[in-house]
């Protein structure tokens, strides 16, 4: 037996897998104080389902794969360790200067952000080391030890360290490394080219400064999870999914916590990968992950799922780079809660902010004034207000229709029913332009995608989504309430390997670059015989990030194999360069040369075989739910929509638009002219054929 | 006369647009060659409609297109009254609408299935070299045209029917030095241009031209509105102000620039006259027409709510009196504009912010750090690490930010033309790039302007080259002339520069130069720092104890210009900070 537990802001989901392949969801509120407690508790619900105590549940899992914001709300709350920042002289303001870069440039009311590590912690290291590893001046032992004290005397909780060039010589960072455990015992600290040995200063000091700064926090996080796990009869192995998509023991974690900073989110695509292939033999997919404040987008390309090398903590620009590459994921403030309201011109806006849990919706009743989209999504007769999570909850829709006439349909002249769907035309509409951004950079053109709904909320406008992209299909997963949990159950064991070698295809440095590919073969094959022991299947893949002569920003492309050996091997190198480009910017250079600045190889190890399970759905509440209501569509006005159970719903069974499936997680909208039929996966499959 | 569109229906046009907008920027960045462009986002991506009015400017750098864009597309209809579907048009003359020379800019007319003219797109690109006399973009002792020699092209067509005219690609490749960087930059614009011309055609195949006409109206009476609600809310009266740019060649005795500026609230206009100034003289300094207005536009949008959208409607709430052969004018023919996008276009855009200022606290702006100093100038030489000759234009270091009314400068901004969008370099990227050593970059302790928002730190920089000589072109204003602070906030720190020998001995650099490194030598860059805003003893007290403690503010000036009693560690005493603060406001 498998678990997955995704702990986030609002609740903690578990998705539980027996080893016949049936699978069960749960959902308990998560306790900010103590994310460990919401695990438990989530565990004590799927316990008391299966009729078992927790301790026996327990005992007859093998593995938990865990999602945790725990590393990023410390950062987000200024939680994190007391750092200080060791750089090489001359370059003490490496973290504040970042990489430049501002956006809204008539916008001076937002103060320039702070560095990660205050000015008055960073210290400057007498070395230096040249591009090409020549030591230009020796390592003042010396003076490292002096500056050792002074951190000492500053109470320093962690120590972060990032020399120029350390990427191509790192014989300075080892050594400052060693000075650092005989003269301050015990404190953490992060080598940057060890955690992250990749070109641009910048990227990599804020990478080694983030992982120090989470090293006692998460060490002690990770040691907790493990403890209490085992304390309450867990005995198989603790797994916490990265911010790359892929899982790492909860050990490995503790000593490079920066993986942890996106870990939920990264989920969702491997679900969708799943979803895609299986319901559609889709092998791209555009992932929505709707849930009360956030619009998650991230994608599937060509079966992969695409990175970003540009991952922020916060707005970019006004946060910090974690200088790692990340599951491409586009967050906005877009989700059911979001506020809808009419400037001074007369122009209608949704979000970014959101009535959030407290106060929420107007129709929530507990004191929320202003518009939602869910008030919205109510007066259009879209969610039940009687039937809402599973009539856990009612809901006020009179006060939402009050709300919406005089906060948004009087100040643009237009009805209450217009207005409800000019709210979801609009928040529709900021969400194709996130998902737009993101293939934009990735290359996808949505067209040729098939688009996968996540969260609670994505039932809602996904039929919308789906004709403003021109989609062709659509998917709600019975899983969907709780995608990213769902993806955990799917990832594999990760880790990554790089090394920095500068080369140009003419004159290509066959022997060196072989020599660090091996290199990078032996440190996957390590990982392969160490965590990766008991898989079912390992895979390493090579990638290259390349460029034209002097651009500066590299793009992946794969290699064909594992070295780089014959003139074929560079020229196919070469030609696979120009595609890629051409493919991600629609322009290529076909008779230039190309520049390689950095090598990757990843592992990957699957902890399981094939993705067929079966959802053991909820057991339909014993609410009445009538078989038709009314409900109000753009271009088509109040008309009367079929409602059924998503639970009822027979395999095969089609319907068509308008209609409205219901389960105790989520609503699902099928606008007219749309269909929708249950696939044998027990997965929504939409048509969105727009009408006319 | 169609229907009226919703405010619905406003947005979604509006978002989509920009998304069109967003694409061709992304191409630009990410495949452009200079650093001109990869890292300085020194570009800007347009749509222009057919009756040459701006409609959207997201993805811009102010400077470049407040105004231009739509002057430039106008002398392409002058001069190519058929326009096809396929044609594509070179232009960067400042002699019609293009900012400077070195600002190359694709207009690509957007042609719908009837064969009518819609919208145009707009691709403009700042060039590493755009074969000038001497190997910089920056040719601030040009005489004229001719002694700056830059190839001028006043919208010529460089494709037909989607197919380059080589006979001009070969006009560029013998002319332009490092032609392949050229090309590539060719290729990532003119790629950005197209790639906005095919959105721009499925948009309108989409929604309809019509109701596209109909939208960029509306767009434009929405934009009016919100630009009247904000002067309603700025403060009515009449300011002048006066900013000097430093003797340069050509221009002895400095440049003052002076901005008669009215503010109207009751009729929701800004008024600016120019007219009293200097005529155009001997250099490269003058500005064309384009970043004449662009830059009273950005220290007037620097200085107003956020929100209001930049475009032809709100442009319509400024009027501007400029004169023919005036230095913030317009020039003429053979005038040389070859800086006109910077230093004397900062002048007056700082000058604009600092006279709105100077008519209410809590309006305007202090001065932003004058440029170009050589931690951001053009590095040339010749090396084997670079296959022989390079000339490209590094971005080191700028910060001088200013202050506004209630917030402290932004650190990097640049300079005020680019408003932060530019990157900085990475120290490895350039060394790893050129035949190079940075030595160091760091920002310096009590250079930016004090006040009650602290105006932004200026930077030190040095670097020299490991592999031959290096020649670096720079033209750092600010020397003399340091830029100014408002309503009581000091001024930023001065420029500087010298030439580190073998010896470690300094020899100071004039202002503008094309000096001279050897191997074995250093640039000793200092940019300026940014003014400050209000009087420093209104800072709050442990505001000063934080920049103290960060190392922004020394304990000396702490003490003497904020009034405040505070140890390095930032521990304040509040007894004498009291009396000191007590004794200066009697």
């Amino acid at each position: 037996m498998r678990f997955a537990v995704d702990t986030g802001g609002t609740f903690t989901d578990l998705v539980v897998e027996d080893d016949n392949g049936e699978v069960r969801m749960y959902k308990a509120s998560t306790t900010p104080t103590d994310p460990v407690a919401g695990v438990l508790d989530t565990l004590a619900l799927a316990a008391e389902d299966y009729g078992v105590s927790r301790s026996d549940l327990l005992a007859r899992g093998d593995m938990l794969i865990h999602g945790t914001t725990h590393a990023i709300n410390a950062i987000v709350t200024g939680n994190t360790a007391r750092t200080a920042f060791l750089t090489t002289r001359g370059h003490p303001d490496v973290l504040v200067l970042r990489e430049g870069g501002r956006i809204e440039p008539f916008n001076f009311t937002v103060p320039y952000p702070q560095p990660y590590v205050p000015r008055s912690l960073t210290y400057e290291v007498v070395e230096r080391i040249m591009y090409n590893g020549e030591v230009r001046e020796a390592l003042d032992e010396k003076e490292v030890v002096e500056t050792i004290a002074q951190l000492k005397k500053a109470k320093v909780e962690a120590v972060a360290v990032c020399l120029l060039w350390s990427i191509v010589n790192p014989a300075h960072e080892i050594r400052v490394g060693e000075l650092l455990e005989e003269h301050l015992p015990g404190v953490p600290y992060t080598l940057s080219h060890v955690l992250n040995p990749s070109l641009r200063e910048y990227r990599r000091a804020s990478s080694a400064a983030i992982d120090a700064s989470l090293k006692p926090l998460m060490g002690a996080y990770m040691g907790g999870l493990e403890s209490r796990l085992r304390d309450a009869g867990f005995d198989g192995r603790v797994l916490v999914v990265t911010t790359q998509g892929g899982a790492m023991d909860a050990a490995d974690m503790a000593q490079s916590p920066i993986h942890s900073i996106n870990s939920g989110p990264a989920m969702a695509p491997l679900a969708g990968r799943a979803y895609a292939q299986a319901d559609s033999g889709a092998d791209t997919a555009i992932i929505a992950d709707t849930g009360g404040t956030t619009f998650d987008v991230s994608l599937v390309r060509g079966g992969r799922i695409p990175w970003t090398r540009e991952t922020w903590i916060g707005q970019p620009y006004r946060g910090h780079m974690t200088g790692f590459p990340a599951v491409d994921v586009k967050s906005i403030g877009a989700g059911g809660g979001s506020i809808a309201w009419v400037d001074e011109g007369g122009l209608l806006h949704i979000g970014p902010q959101s009535a959030g849990a407290v106060p929420g919706p107007v129709c929530y009743g507990k004191g929320g004034t202003e518009p939602t989209v869910t008030d919205a999504s109510v007066v259009l007769g879209w969610i039940d207000p009687d039937f809402f999570l599973g009539g856990a909850m009612s809901l006020d829709r009179e006060a939402a229709a009050k709300a919406i006439q005089s906060q948004v349909g009087d100040k643009l002249g237009f009805g209450l029913h217009e207005a409800a769907a000019a709210i979801l035309s609009v928040a529709t509409e900021n969400m194709v332009h996130a998902i737009e951004d993101i293939t934009v950079n990735q290359g996808i053109d949505p067209r040729g995608a098939v688009l996968i709904g996540g969260g609670g909320a994505a039932g809602l406008n996904v039929t919308a989504i789906a004709r403003r992209l021109g989609c062709e299909r659509a998917i709600i997963p019975d899983v969907a309430a709780a995608l990213s949990a769902a993806g955990a159950l799917m990832s594999d064991l990760r880790a990554e390997f790089s090394g920095t070698l500068y080369t140009q295809t003419a004159g290509f440095e066959t022997e060196r670059v072989n020599e660090l590919l091996a290199r990078l073969e032996s440190q996957c094959q390590e990982f392969i015989a160490g965590p990766g022991a008991d898989s079912i299947e390992q895979i390493i893949e090579f990638t290259a990030e390349a460029r034209y002569p002097s651009q500066i920003w590299e793009i992946e492309v794969p290699l064909r194999g594992n070295r780089v050996a014959s003139d074929q091997d560079v020229a196919d190198l070469r030609d696979d360069f120009h595609s890629t480009h051409q493919e991600i910017f629609a322009i290529a250079d076909n008779k230039s040369e190309v520049e390689v600045v950095g090598w990757r190889a990843n592992v990957r190890c699957r902890l399981r075989d094939g993705v067929e399970w079966t959802v053991k759905e909820a057991v339909a509440s014993d609410i009445e739910v009538p078989e038709h209501r009314e409900a109000y569509f753009e271009g088509s006005g109040l008309v009367d929509a079929r409602v059924l159970r998503f639970e009822d719903m027979a395999r095969g069974e089609e319907v068509t638009g308008p209609a409205i499936i219901e389960s105790s997680f989520t609503t699902v909208v099928v606008d007219p002219g749309a269909s929708a039929v249950r696939r044998d996966s027990g997965s929504l499959v939409i048509n969105p054929a727009a009408e006319g | 006369m169609a229907e009226k569109l919703d405010g619905v229906q406003l947005a979604i046009l509006n978002k989509r647009i920009e998304s069109i907008c967003a694409k061709m920027a992304n191409t630009l960045l990410r495949t452009g060659r200079s650093g001109v462009l990869n890292s300085a986002r020194d570009f800007s991506c347009v749509l222009v409609t057919a009756q040459n009015q701006l409609l959207n400017v997201s993805e811009s750098l102010p400077i470049h297109v407040l105004r231009g864009a739509d002057m430039m597309c106008e002398a392409m209809q002058e001069n190519h009254p058929n326009l096809k579907r396929g044609d594509a048009f070179l232009h960067n003359s400042p002699y019609h609408g293009g900012s400077h020379p070195a600002d190359h800019t694709y207009l690509v007319p957007v042609v719908d299935d009837d064969g009518v003219h819609r919208f145009t797109m707009v691709a403009k690109a700042h060039q590493a070299d755009c074969g000038n006399s001497i190997p910089t973009t920056y040719h601030g002792s040009a005489r004229d045209v001719y002694n700056e020699g830059a190839l001028i092209f006043p919208a010529v067509r460089i494709q037909e029917n989607y197919e380059d005219n080589q006979d001009i690609i070969r006009m560029c490749e013998m002319r332009i030095r490092v032609p392949e960087q050229w090309w590539g930059d060719y290729l990532a614009a003119l790629g950005a241009a197209r790639i906005g011309e095919r959105e721009m055609l499925a948009l309108g195949r989409e929604v309809g031209w019509d109701t596209l006409d109909r939208f960029a109206e509306q767009w434009f009476q929405y934009s009016e509105e919100l630009m009247i609600n904000a002067i309603r809310q700025m403060p009515s009266g009449k300011a002048t102000t006066f900013s000097r740019h430093d003797p340069f060649p050509g221009a002895e005795d400095g440049i003052d620039v002076k901005i008669d500026l009215e503010i109207r609230p009751e009729d929701a206009m800004i008024e600016i006259d120019l007219r009293d100034n200097p005529d155009c003289l001997p250099c490269g300094l003058n500005l064309s027409q384009a970043c004449t207005e662009s830059s009273v536009l950005l220290g007037i949008f620097n200085s107003i709510q956020e929100d209001v959208p930049t475009n032809a409607g709100s442009l319509r709430r400024v009027k501007m009196h400029l004169r023919e052969n005036c230095v913030v004018g317009i020039p003429v023919h053979p005038t040389s504009c070859s800086v006109a996008t910077t230093n004397v276009a900062d002048r007056l855009g700082n000058g604009v912010a600092r006279a709105i200022a100077e008519l209410g606290d809590g309006h305007g702006m202090a001065s932003t750090g004058s440029i170009i100093p050589p931690s951001i100038g053009v590095i040339s030489g010749s090396s084997e690490k670079t296959g022989g000759a390079y000339v490209n234009q590094i971005f080191l270091g700028w910060g001088g930010g200013a202050a506004g009314p209630n917030v402290d400068a932004w650190l990097s901004i640049g300079h005020i033309g680019n408003a932060g969008g530019s990157y900085q370099d990475s120290i490895e990227l350039d060394e790893m790039r050129f035949p190079m050593r940075v030595v160091g970059r760091h920002f310096i302790t009590d250079s930016g302007g004090a006040g009650r928002s602290r105006g932004g730190e200026a930077v030190y920089c040095e670097f020299g080259p490991v592999e031959g000589d290096m020649e670096v072109g720079y033209v750092s204003d600010g020397n003399e002339h340091a830029p100014e602070g408002t309503r009581g906030g000091g001024d930023g720190a001065r420029a500087d520069q010298f030439r580190r020998d073998a010896n470690g001995d300094l020899h100071r650099l004039e202002a503008c130069a094309q000096a001279e490194i050897p191997e074995g030598h250093t640039i000793v860059s200092y940019s300026c720092g940014g003014g400050g805003y209000g009087n420093p003893h209104e800072r709050p007290v442990d505001k000063v104890s934080f920049d103290v403690r960060e190392k922004w503010v020394s304990v000396g000036a702490a003490r003497e210009i904020y009034g405040v009693v505070v140890n390095e560690t930032g521990v304040v005493d509040q007894a004498a900070t009291s009396k000191l603060r007590a004794m200066s406001s009697t």
